[in-house]
């Protein structure tokens, strides 16, 4: 037997187990954490975003098709249902800080979830982007895991949304404090709430980042406009796409 | 860690159930959620595994988006086609979101009886 074909052989048998997806997804991600750690967290290092491009790179180099990937790799996919509930815990822990400000806060929420949806979706009709892309922007400032159960249930693509959401909570995080200087807001809550509903969980690490109360008050942002999200979403999307 | 792993499955399983019967537009893992909020509320503390669970998922939540958002080697050249939109729409959106929410927030405070 060449020496060849035995490489080869190793390699059908690998790629076709679920172990090749699940090593390929967690060393890519572990690398990301590393190269984020060493930019001293720097948004634009988002350890996320490092991992999709790697592992998207190597599957196209290797001429791996996407379902082949996915099936290995569905057993991290799987756990995002989980992850999703186990948000419940950093809501229940900001939910003390809700005390006396609850309706500020949640005008504001209702407010900024609006202005993401229209913003979103009108900037990219106009421009003339085509349906599966508007659709999937609708819920692009929800923290992924919801978003993309939110995609599944208005029958847009999940992948499209987790895209845009992930480059949403990197833009966020980026330019927030821009923008939140340029308006002159200077208590650390009403900053913070701003950055989780504008750019969820990578907003919020910025914002923990920064300051602790900037970060409570996004972690709580950002859990509050997920459930609301997921209750009004499909109602939205059905109302302008009949 | 078991103990927290079953008490979340246990919610996301009643979360997905109440989906698929009765509230089909949502997803089962937010009425999961919600359901859990709501639990914790009433019993008025975080049990120590729950939170080890909890902690865990939210320290690596981004690791679980990774197989769905690898997906968008499918849909390279859509996005390359409609690159100015997709770019403008989410630069666009983020910065208004952000502004709009900061604005609200404080103004309501300002008029409100706190502070």
């Amino acid at each position: 037997m060449s020496e060849q074909h035995s490489i080869a052989e190793i390699w059908v048998y690998l790629s076709g187990s679920p172990l090749f997806a699940l090593f390929l997804t967690l060393a890519a991600y572990q690398l990301g954490l590393i190269v984020y750690k060493a930019s001293k967290q720097n948004p634009l290092a988002n350890p996320v975003a490092i991992a999709i491009i790697l592992v998207a790179v190597i599957i196209q180099f290797i001429e791996m098709p996407y379902a082949t990937y996915f099936e290995g790799a569905q057993f991290i996919h799987f756990l995002l249902g989980s992850a999703t509930v186990s948000l419940a815990i950093p809501i229940y822990r900001g939910l003390e800080s809700l005390r006396g400000r609850s309706i500020p806060l949640i005008f504001s929420l209702i407010t900024g979830s609006l202005v993401s949806i229209v913003s979103a979706v009108g900037i990219a009709t106009l421009l003339g982007a085509n349906s599966s892309i508007t659709g999937a922007m609708y819920p692009k400032s929800v923290t992924a895991p919801i978003a993309m159960g939110i995609a599944e249930r208005i029958g847009v693509s999940p992948t499209l949304t987790a895209i845009f959401a992930v480059s949403t909570g990197i833009m966020g995080a980026i330019l927030a404090p821009f923008v939140l200087n340029a308006l002159g807001m200077k208590a650390w809550w009403q900053r913070g709430f701003a950055i989780g509903i504008g750019a969820h969980g990578i907003g919020t690490s910025r914002a923990f980042s920064i300051h602790p109360e900037a970060g409570t008050y996004a972690s709580l942002a950002m859990g509050m406009n997920g459930v609301i999200s997921a209750v009004a979403i499909p109602v939205i999307y059905h109302l302008f796409n009949r | 860690m078991i103990s927290g792993l079953v008490q979340i499955l246990l919610f996301q399983s009643i979360g997905e159930l109440l989906s698929k019967f009765f509230l089909p537009t949502l997803p089962g893992p937010v009425i999961g959620l919600v359901l859990l909020v709501l639990w914790l509320i009433l019993r008025k503390n975080i049990n120590a595994e729950l939170a080890l669970v909890a902690d865990g998922f939210s320290q690596y939540l981004g690791l679980l988006f990774v197989p769905a958002a690898v997906g968008v080697v499918l849909f390279l050249p859509q996005l390359k086609a409609n690159a100015l939109a997709i770019i403008s729409a989410l630069l666009g959106s983020v910065i208004l979101t952000i502004a709009s929410s900061a604005l609200v927030v404080r103004f309501l405070s300002q008029k409100g009886p706190h502070e």
